[in-house]
C-alpha cells in the first residue's frame, strides 16, 4: 500500500518536473478511454524514441488555445520494423491524430496512426490501440 | 550437451588438418582457433585496469562523493592511462560540458544510474563481456552490466535509423583483425536525479569524458596467439569536440574459470535511492 501511495507520488512529481509522460508499460485499457476518441491537429513538437512506448508531442491549438498533447506510439522496435527513422517526422510537421484520451484527463492519448494533411497515414505501430479504433470505426458504421 | 562436445571436437581436429595441411599466410596468426576461416572470439572476456574511472592517467584518490560512508573501499585506484598520447584533445567549444561533467561525476554518470553505457565503454566496464560468433554470421557482444548487448552486424557500414545509447554497430574483417565502426552512440534526453532533464551524451569513464552522437567509433579486436587475449584498440573521431581523432588500447583478457560465464546485474533497482531519493524524502518514508 505504502509502495503504492509512493510510486503514483513519484510519477506525478516526474509529469510535474519534466512535462514527460514517463509512464510504464501498461495495457490500452488501464491507461486510456475507448469511450473517449479525441481527434488532434498540430504540430510536432518532438519526438521522443523511447521504451516502452514512444512518445509524439505535438502543439494543439482547441478552444483558441495551445496545448501540448503527447500521442503514444509503440516501441521504437515496432516503428524501426515499419521503416521509421529520425527524420520520419522532424518538428514543425503538420499531423492529423484520431486518439483516445488518457483515462485521467491528462492532455495524453494513444492512437493507432497519424494522418499528414495530404492524406498519408503512418502506422504507429500500437497493436491493441489499432484493434480499439477498428472496432470503434465499426461501431460507428 | 554431449553432442555440442563431440561436434566440436571434431572440428577442431578437422581445423588442425586444416592448418596442418595447408601453410599458414603471413597475415594469419598462428595457434589460434578459428571459425569460418577467421580467428574465433568466442568465450568470456574482461579487462584488468582502471580505463573505466578514467582514460586519461590518474593518481589514487579518495571517491568524490561517498569517502565519508565507504573509505577507502570507494576510493579509485591509480591507472596510467589508456589514451595514444596521453590525454583527449578537446576543442575549446567541449570544455564547458565536460566541466559540468568534472562537477557532478557519478551524480550525472549514466553508470550510476544504470543506463546503457555506449561503446566503447561497454568493453573495458569493471564486468565481464561475451562474444558470441558463429559461423558466416553477424556477431553478437553481450555485456554483464545492465544486461548491455550490441549486434555487430557483419555488413558495409550503413546509417543507422536512429541515435541509440549502445549505438549501431558494422562490423568487417581485416585480416585477422575484427574491425567495427559504431555509429549513431546518442542517449537523446536523460533524466538526472531529482527529475532534471538534460539532453545526454555518451560518457567514456566515471571522470566525465565524453563523445556526441557525431562521433565515428572504430574498434579494433585482434585475437592474440594462444587465443586467451584480444589486442583492443578504438579510435574515436568527433570533429564537434575534439580536434583530431584519438585512440586508446588495452588488452581483454579471457576469463579461464572452468565455469566463466556472464551473472545478472541488472541494475535499474541499484539506481533508484539515486534518481528517485528525493521524492522518498518528500514521502518521510524511512
Amino acid at each position: 500500500m505504502h509502495m503504492k501511495k509512493l510510486s503514483a507520488a513519484a510519477i506525478g512529481a516526474v509529469l510535474a518536473v519534466t512535462g514527460v509522460g514517463a509512464a510504464a508499460h501498461h495495457s490500452f485499457a488501464t491507461e486510456f478511454d475507448r469511450n473517449k476518441p479525441v481527434r488532434l491537429e498540430g504540430k510536432v513538437v518532438m519526438f521522443e524514441w523511447v521504451n516502452p512506448h514512444s512518445w509524439i508531442h505535438i502543439d494543439v491549438n482547441r478552444g483558441g488555445r495551445t496545448e501540448r498533447w503527447r500521442v503514444e506510439g509503440g516501441a521504437p522496435s515496432a516503428l524501426l520494423r515499419r521503416g521509421w527513422n529520425r527524420n520520419s517526422l522532424p518538428a514543425g510537421t503538420d499531423i492529423i491524430v484520431d486518439a483516445f484520451q488518457a483515462r485521467d484527463g491528462d492532455t495524453r492519448a494513444s492512437a493507432a496512426e497519424i494522418r499528414f494533411p495530404n492524406g498519408r497515414e503512418l502506422s504507429l505501430g500500437n497493436p491493441t490501440t489499432e484493434a480499439v479504433a477498428a472496432a470503434a470505426r465499426r461501431a460507428g458504421n | 550437451m554431449r553432442g555440442i562436445k563431440t561436434f566440436s571436437t571434431a572440428v577442431a581436429a578437422a581445423a588442425l588438418m586444416a592448418l596442418g595441411s595447408v601453410p599458414a599466410s603471413a597475415e594469419h596468426h598462428e595457434g589460434v582457433e578459428r571459425i569460418d576461416g577467421k580467428p574465433n572470439l568466442n568465450g568470456v572476456w574482461q579487462v584488468m585496469n582502471n580505463a573505466n574511472w578514467n582514460l586519461e592517467p590518474h593518481s589514487a584518490a579518495a571517491n568524490p562523493v561517498a569517502d565519508r560512508l565507504l573509505g577507502a573501499i570507494g576510493a579509485i585506484p591509480a591507472g596510467l592511462g589508456v589514451i595514444e598520447g596521453g590525454e583527449i584533445p578537446y576543442k575549446e567549444e567541449a570544455m564547458e560540458r565536460l566541466q559540468q561533467h568534472r562537477d557532478n561525476v557519478i551524480y550525472h554518470d549514466p553508470e550510476a544510474a544504470c543506463y546503457l553505457p555506449g561503446i566503447p565503454r561497454a568493453t573495458y566496464m569493471d564486468h565481464p563481456f561475451q562474444i558470441i560468433q558463429g559461423n558466416n554470421d553477424d556477431i553478437l557482444m553481450v555485456y554483464e552490466y545492465a544486461s548491455a548487448n550490441r549486434v555487430v552486424h557483419m555488413e558495409e557500414v550503413g546509417i543507422p535509423p536512429i541515435d541509440t545509447w549502445m549505438g549501431t554497430s558494422y562490423g568487417q574483417w581485416d585480416g585477422d583483425t575484427l574491425v567495427v565502426t559504431t555509429l549513431a552512440l546518442g542517449p537523446g534526453l536523460v533524466k538526472l536525479p531529482a527529475g532534471e532533464m538534460v539532453e545526454g551524451v555518451t560518457w567514456l569513464d566515471r571522470a566525465g569524458n565524453y563523445l556526441t552522437n557525431h562521433a565515428t567509433v572504430t574498434e579494433r579486436f585482434t585475437l592474440a596467439e594462444g587465443g586467451n587475449h584480444i589486442m583492443y584498440s578504438a579510435t574515436i573521431d568527433d570533429p564537434t569536440i575534439y580536434t583530431r581523432p584519438w585512440t586508446i588500447s588495452m588488452p581483454i583478457y579471457r576469463r579461464m574459470e572452468e565455469n566463466a560465464q556472464l551473472l545478472e546485474f541488472k541494475c535499474v533497482p541499484f539506481s533508484e535511492n539515486l534518481l528517485y531519493g528525493d521524492l522518498i524524502e518528500e514521502q518521510g518514508a524511512d
